[in-house]
């Protein structure tokens, strides 16, 4: 490829890009818990490879999350505030976010892979020809400073490393609740550097006509889970009962989530959470390998099922065979008599 | 006015026979059979159903080997108007920028209003490719979307999105592309005289790189990203005890719950 011709095709001097950018997700003032996540695992990231940490947050009213950004360790917070940013919309989000990538020049950006995350990264990616890895679950530099970003294909069967060589930003969303978000500190000794607004309402082709969020319960730090699939046909109460007996958060697979028996908030898999329970009870879930991808980082697996042949037995630790009507209140019934730790 | 409706269609390994080969440990997907991918069944039928309030045209389109014609054929079964198969060796390589502006371009030479994408496919699943249409022609997304809603006289396509603990509604100025929510939309079964015509009579269009004068915008070379390597990941190791008494299974768990 000759120069001119590796320009046209979007290749980029490398060396002019640097700093790792971590995307703080917020809507109206809540912060996604991937994003701090993320901003944790991003840390050890630009440590190695000796470049600043920025946090970067878009929305309205953002004070009080970029202070948190750089409490959370962020040598830097840049920030756009507008109300032409609230509530979300892909066309302002993308264009402001390209606009600052394209005058910072930083060489890695990290954004969650949340729906919003996912709905405007190509937005900005693509006019950035940028490489945009999607869903990844595994973060580390080579020897030569390239992001090697890992995320699972073909339902999760495979790891497939992806490098983004001659392009620049090397972006990436990542799946929430791989990572562990690190507790913050007290100072925060960071700079907040106001960015341009470049968006203006007039020029949005886009319009947010109602918004109804309500349930956004965090699954991915409960120590145990009670999740319910199909097989509940719409009736949580057996689960909620073993789930309370258990201490335990509820979850769902996604067929149960479709069906509108559960909050999308509460979905493990593929396009839901990753989890890391030490109980994971799985009830009337046959176990796919989209759901599977969720739950396998679980220390001890549970599964109740009434199709002895249902897959997911061969991935619990522990089975029964049984209606789950009949086994989730018995069980229930089971734990809450047992003894409590004698301390002796 | 009537509207353009282009759904995009990709031929994937059939996730049920993707296998791991017994003497190599790897993933076989070369012996899997070509299938269409299952999310966009439901872009199909997301399509038909603007195309039962508006009136309008549904254009399937897919970019992938010349084999890719039997997807085309299927949609065209379930119901298309039409089908284009975009299809060049110089494609070959791809990551999702330049699928992404294939799609568009596609898109454009089609004049559509709207197109329709599934969620994510079930072989790389990036679900990259929407937007990218979107930010490629610099058209509006709506991507999760649940709900469709024609809106004619505004020019607009309404959807109600899926979003992180409930839902948006959003009114979206046309042209704009919608990824659909996976679960949401049930295909609705194709009628007999349609499979018929789809598998014996039909011959899509075909295009290719030229054709769309992207000839020096597709490939590996203009690929941001590149696969450096993939490993079949080992199942993870579990006890697989099925007890049948509940008793037996409180038992079993006792150490972890107490
Ligand atoms: C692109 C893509 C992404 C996806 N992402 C996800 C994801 O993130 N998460 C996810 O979960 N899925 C995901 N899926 C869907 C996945 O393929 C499965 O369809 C889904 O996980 C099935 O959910 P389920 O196990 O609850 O339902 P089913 O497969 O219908 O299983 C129900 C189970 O309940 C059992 N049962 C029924 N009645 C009883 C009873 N009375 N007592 C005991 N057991 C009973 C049945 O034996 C059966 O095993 C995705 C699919 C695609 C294509
Ligand atoms: C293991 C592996 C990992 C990869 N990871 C990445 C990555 O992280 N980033 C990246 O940029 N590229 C990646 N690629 C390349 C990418 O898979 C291809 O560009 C692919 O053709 C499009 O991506 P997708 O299948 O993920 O589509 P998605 O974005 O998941 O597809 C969503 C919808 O877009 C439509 N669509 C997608 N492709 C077509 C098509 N060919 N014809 C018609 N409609 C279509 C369909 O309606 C589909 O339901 C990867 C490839 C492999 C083999």
């Amino acid at each position: 490829m000759s120069d001119d011709e590796a320009l046209e095709n979007g290749v980029v001097d490398v060396d002019e890009y640097d700093d790792v950018w971590v995307f703080i997700e917020e809507h109206d003032g809540d912060v996604m818990p991937v994003s701090w996540e993320l901003l944790s695992e991003a840390k050890g990231l630009a440590d190695e490879l000796g470049d600043d940490l920025v946090a970067l947050t878009i929305g309205e009213e953002l004070d009080d999350v970029a202070e948190e950004a750089l409490e959370r360790g962020a040598d830097r917070v840049l920030v756009a505030d507008d109300p032409v940013f609230e509530p979300y919309r892909a066309d302002p989000y993308g264009e402001q976010f390209r606009a600052m990538v394209e005058e910072r020049k930083p060489s890695i950006v990290l954004i969650g892979g949340t729906h919003t995350g996912r709905d405007f990264a190509g937005r900005v990616a693509v006019p950035a020809h940028a490489g945009l890895t999607a869903d990844v679950t595994e973060l580390g530099v080579d020897d030569d400073g390239l992001l090697e970003a890992r995320r699972p294909a073909f339902g999760g069967d495979v790891l497939a490393t992806i490098l983004c060589e001659e392009h620049r930003p090397q972006m990436a969303t990542i799946r929430p609740g791989v990572f562990e978000a690190a507790e913050p500190e007290d100072e925060a000794d960071g700079e907040v550097v106001e960015a341009d607004v470049v968006v203006e309402e007039a020029d949005c082709i886009s319009e947010v006509v109602e918004r109804e969020v309500g349930d956004t319960a965090d699954i991915t730090e409960a120590d145990r889970i009670v999740a319910v699939g199909h097989g509940i046909d719409g009736d949580l109460e057996p689960a909620l009962e073993l789930a309370e007996a258990l201490d335990a958060e509820l979850a769902a697979s996604r067929a149960a989530v479709d069906e509108g028996w559960v909050d999308g908030a509460r979905q493990v898999g593929q396009t839901g959470k990753t989890v890391r329970p030490e109980l994971y009870v799985a009830v009337g879930i046959s176990g796919a390998v989209q759901h599977l991808e969720g739950m396998n980082k679980s220390e001890t697996v549970v599964a109740i099922n009434n199709d002895p042949n249902a897959p997911i037995f061969e991935h619990a630790d522990y089975g029964i065979v049984a209606d789950l009507f009949e086994a989730c209140p018995a069980l229930a019934d089971r734990v809450e008599a047992e003894p409590q730790e004698v301390v002796q | 006015m009537t509207w353009t409706i282009a759904v995009g269609v990709k031929q994937v390994p059939d996730a049920a026979e993707v296998g791991i080969d017994p003497d190599t440990g790897r993933l076989d997907r070369a012996s899997a059979p070509a299938v269409m991918n299952g999310p966009d069944r439901e872009a199909l039928e997301a399509a038909f159903r603007i195309r039962d309030q508006v009136d309008g045209e549904v254009i399937a389109m897919s970019m992938g080997p010349p084999n890719a014609v039997s997807v085309l054929e299927e949609a065209v079964a379930m119901g298309c108007d039409d089908a284009v198969l975009v299809s060049d060796r110089a494609f070959g390589g791809s990551d999702t920028w330049p699928t992404s502006l294939t799609l568009a371009r596609t898109a454009e030479a089609l004049e559509a209003d709207v197109v329709v994408c599934g969620e994510e496919t079930t072989d790389s699943s990036t679900g990259q490719v929407p937007p990218g249409i979107a930010a490629h022609n610099g058209w509006a997304q709506l991507t999760y979307a649940e709900e469709v809603d024609a809106r004619p006289e505004e020019d607009r396509l309404v959807a109600r999105r899926d979003v992180e603990g409930g839902h948006e509604v959003v009114a979206a100025d046309l042209p704009v592309v919608v990824a659909a929510a996976y679960g949401e939309f049930e295909p609705r079964p194709a009628p007999l005289h349609r499979k018929i015509y789809g598998e014996n009579d039909f011959e899509p269009t075909v295009w290719d790189a030229e054709e769309l004068e992207i000839e020096d915008e597709v490939g590996l070379e203009v690929s941001p990203t590149s696969v450096g390597g993939m490993e079949t990941v080992d199942p993870v190791e579990r006890k697989s005890e099925v007890v049948d008494e509940v008793d037996d299974l409180a038992d079993s768990i006792e150490e972890v719950i107490v």
